[in-house]
This record gives C-alpha cells, sequence and structure tokens, in this order.
C-alpha cells in the first residue's frame, strides 16, 4: 500500500513495546485513527516530538483497518505558547480528548478538524479565556450532531421566543419553565449568546457575561457528560487547577 | 524442545516485561544467560540482593541502600533542591557535577491525559520539605515533553505562594526530550541558564 500524506492532530500518544509509540491521530483526510510509530519512543530521533499530545502535524502514513503505519511525521507546530500556560495545557487537553471520546473511528470531519485547530491556535495565542470553551463545546456538539435545541421545549415541545425563561435539563436539553422546573435557569442573555456561538464561526466573536457563562455552562457540561459513559480525565485535572 | 520448558519460557516472559525487550532479544538473552551459567548465577544473586536492599529514601525519594540516602545525608547546599521526574534524571543532573543542592524525585510526572493526577506523585511530600523553610530556590528540571512541562508549571504555581524561587533548566534542551538521553554538557549549560518560572 502507498503511503499518504495528511495533517493531523495528536488526541493521544503512548510509548509501546521497545521503542516504538501508539497514537491516536486526528486526520483532516481520514478522520481518527490509531497507528504505530515505530522507533518513535522519545529517546529515539526519529519522528522528535511530533508524537506529543495536541501537537499539529503533516504525517506520512499508510492507512490500514485497526492500526495504521505511521512513515514520517514534519512539525507543523508544537503551540508553545500553550505549553507555556498550565490552564492552556489543561484545556488543550480537554478538547483533544473530547475529539478522542467522541469521534468514531474513520470518520472524515473537516469541520470539527477546524474548530479544534482553531481553538487550539486561540488558546496559543492569548489567555485562555472561558467563553473561548464554551464557544468550542457548542460547536463541537453542533458538529457532531448534538445540536442543543434553543427556540423549543426537549420535552413538551413548546416555541420558546427570546425573551423565555429557559431550563437545563438533566442531559443538556432546554426546557420550558414547566416543564422543566427543577432545572437550572437558562436566562435569555444566555440562550442569545449560545445561538451566536453557533451562527457565527468565529472565536472571538461571543463573549459571555459571568452569569451567562455560569448557566450556558451548566447547560453544555450536562450535554457533553451525557453522550459519555466515564467522565473525561481531563475534566478532573480542569477542576484541580481552576477551582471555582 | 527448549520453547516447550515451562521454566525457558518463563524466562521469556519475564525477559520481555523490561524496557526495550522483545521477543527475539529476549531469545538472545535467554540463551546467552543459559550459555554462562556463573555469570547468571551471580545476576540472580545480584537481583535478590538489589529487591532486598534497595529501596526509596524517605526524603527525597530517589534508590538508596541506607534510608536516608547518601545525598539526603551529606552536607550539600540545603538552600536549592532540584526537582526531577525519575531517579536516573537525579543522576542525569549529578553527572554535570553542576549543582551543588539537594534532590527530590516526584516518581512520574502529571498526564492529565492518562489520569495521572497531583496526587498520585511526591508533590504532598515535596510541600512538606519546603515548608521546613531551609529551601530558597527550587530548580525544576522535569522532562520538557508536554507531561514535563504540565508538571513544572503546576509545581511553580504551588511554591511561588511560599516566596521561594521557582526556576526551570532552559537554553539548549529541546522541546520534547527526555532529561536523561540529553548529553552532561547540555544539561550544565541548561542548568546554568535556568531562568524564572
Ligand atoms: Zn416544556
Ligand atoms: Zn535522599
Amino acid at each position: 500500500m502507498e503511503p499518504t500524506r495528511t495533517e493531523a492532530i495528536v488526541l493521544a500518544a503512548m510509548d509501546y513495546r521497545e521503542s516504538d509509540r501508539i497514537v491516536t491521530l486526528f486526520t483532516l483526510q481520514y478522520g481518527k485513527l490509531r497507528g504505530v510509530a515505530k522507533g518513535a519512543k522519545r529517546s529515539a530521533r526519529r519522528f522528535g516530538p511530533a508524537l506529543e499530545p495536541f501537537a499539529r502535524i503533516d504525517v506520512e502514513l499508510v492507512v490500514r483497518e485497526g492500526l495504521s503505519s505511521l512513515r514520517g511525521a514534519d512539525i507543523v507546530t508544537l503551540y508553545p505558547g500553550i505549553r507555556r500556560d498550565l490552564r492552556a495545557i489543561g484545556l488543550a487537553g480537554y478538547a483533544v480528548e473530547l475529539v478522542d471520546r467522541y469521534l468514531p473511528d474513520g470518520a472524515p470531519t473537516p469541520r470539527l478538524f477546524r474548530l479544534l485547530s482553531s481553538y487550539l491556535e486561540r488558546l496559543d495565542q492569548g489567555e485562555p479565556l472561558p467563553s473561548d470553551r464554551r464557544f468550542f463545546e457548542a460547536n463541537f456538539l453542533n458538529i457532531l450532531g448534538y445540536r442543543i435545541s434553543l427556540d423549543h421545549c426537549a420535552s413538551c415541545g413548546v416555541e420558546l421566543p427570546a425573551t423565555a425563561e429557559r431550563r437545563a435539563g438533566a442531559s443538556g436539553m432546554i426546557l420550558c419553565a414547566s416543564c422543566g422546573r427543577y432545572g437550572a435557569s437558562v436566562g435569555p442573555e444566555a440562550a442569545a449568546l449560545l445561538g451566536r456561538c453557533l451562527a457565527t464561526g468565529r472565536f472571538g466573536a461571543v463573549l459571555f457575561s459571568p452569569q451567562s457563562l455560569r448557566e450556558a455552562g451548566t447547560l453544555l457540561d450536562g450535554a457533553i457528560a451525557a453522550h459519555l459513559t466515564r467522565p473525561l480525565n481531563s475534566l478532573v485535572f480542569l477542576k484541580q487547577i481552576e477551582p471555582d | 524442545m527448549l520453547q516447550s520448558s515451562n521454566s525457558f519460557a518463563r524466562l521469556l516472559a519475564e525477559l520481555q516485561k523490561l524496557p526495550g525487550v522483545g521477543e527475539k532479544t529476549a531469545l538472545r538473552l535467554a540463551f546467552h544467560l543459559l550459555k554462562y551459567p556463573e555469570n547468571t548465577a551471580a545476576l540472580a544473586e545480584s537481583l535478590g540482593e538489589v529487591l532486598s536492599r534497595v529501596k526509596f529514601c524517605s526524603i527525597c525519594f530517589g534508590i538508596t541502600e541506607e534510608d536516608p540516602c547518601r545525598l539526603c545525608s551529606s552536607d550539600r547546599d540545603e538552600t536549592s533542591l532540584c526537582v526531577v521526574e525519575e531517579p536516573q534524571d537525579l543522576l542525569a543532573v549529578e553527572r554535570t557535577r553542576a549543582f551543588r543542592g539537594r534532590y527530590h524525585v516526584l516518581q512520574g510526572a502529571l498526564s492529565p491525559l492518562n489520569g495521572v493526577t497531583p496526587d498520585r506523585l511526591r508533590i504532598a511530600e515535596l510541600m512538606r520539605r519546603l515548608e521546613g523553610g531551609a529551601v530558597r530556590e527550587v530548580v525544576i528540571a522535569t522532562n520538557f515533553s508536554v507531561e514535563g512541562e504540565t508538571t513544572a508549571l503546576y509545581l511553580a504555581r504551588q511554591i511561588k505562594p511560599l516566596g521561594i524561587r521557582v526556576t526551570r533548566l532552559a537554553h539548549g534542551i529541546p522541546l520534547g526530550s527526555d532529561l536523561e538521553y540529553v548529553d552532561a554538557a547540555t544539561v550544565q549549560r541548561a542548568l546554568e541558564g535556568r531562568s524564572e518560572l
């Protein structure tokens, strides 16, 4: 089989056997895949630091069912700005783990690839903003087909006008005030800003106020957890470094 | 023949648990061990000895036969403390002869993606040592991998509020590399050129 080249982001990596490394890559062309890089353990020079978590690389590989085989990798960026900031590292780890856990193998998802690389670039360039995390999550869910429906109650179907008081259901659904009596409130501002997140593709275009950030956060955390069977490791770490 | 021998198969299996040893290497090593029985007996004895005598120092968590270890009970500079991931990294820094202080071995590095959180490392023990008050500077010599950088930044955040200077090995060590594989001269330059974290 002929090797091909594709852009990729390293989602996970671990040393394997004598001197190899097994990596999970999110490639632009082939989607998520697992591959083995012979002689890539950090002691060896061949791949250098290219196979570290969240590195952006240009990879040469033979795509196979199961385990692909990596021939070489050029570093596009190791995101030095992220590696200088503990919260940025935590958030970058969270973003790649989220993609790793949600995305099935071998499903090319270029929109998600662009979203993830934009988020990593954003984290690399400056102070990590909580609004950006929520922007990433809202669009992440949307791209994978779990869009949060903002204008109808997920339970009774009643239409919710812009000014309506919404509630967060147990698994991150939007409910009307009567169906979601015991749910956390999602005010009109938070709902409007979440809508804006989905309407624009640009990081930095949406800034949440502290209150709307809390409300949107509760909703998104619930929506993300709803589709996972066990909690994300990176989330445990994020909570340890940003107690709130 | 040999392959069907239980003890030989077990030896192969045990050898393959060693880092860098695959099936072929294990077979080569095993035949070598059989060919030189005196050497093999000496090796077996030394393995037993290591198991019964070598342990982790209760102060720095490096490997030692006496507790506390030679470095911890020496008259080395108590005001500066070098923090490394593994005992072999301690040796890498010692080889430079450029560091006169003491050590603390974390026995790993933070790896949020793999669930290695601060409580899994010897960080609480480090903080207790620092509360003793003698240390004025902590030199962080974790690897330059994402895990090593994460650990360095996390430690800096924990330690700085104590009013202790925190520095990080700097020049010449490429992003992504493991300390134990970097040559002594480069580690020495990095030590001398350490920068504030
Ligand atoms: Zn309803
Ligand atoms: Zn010691």
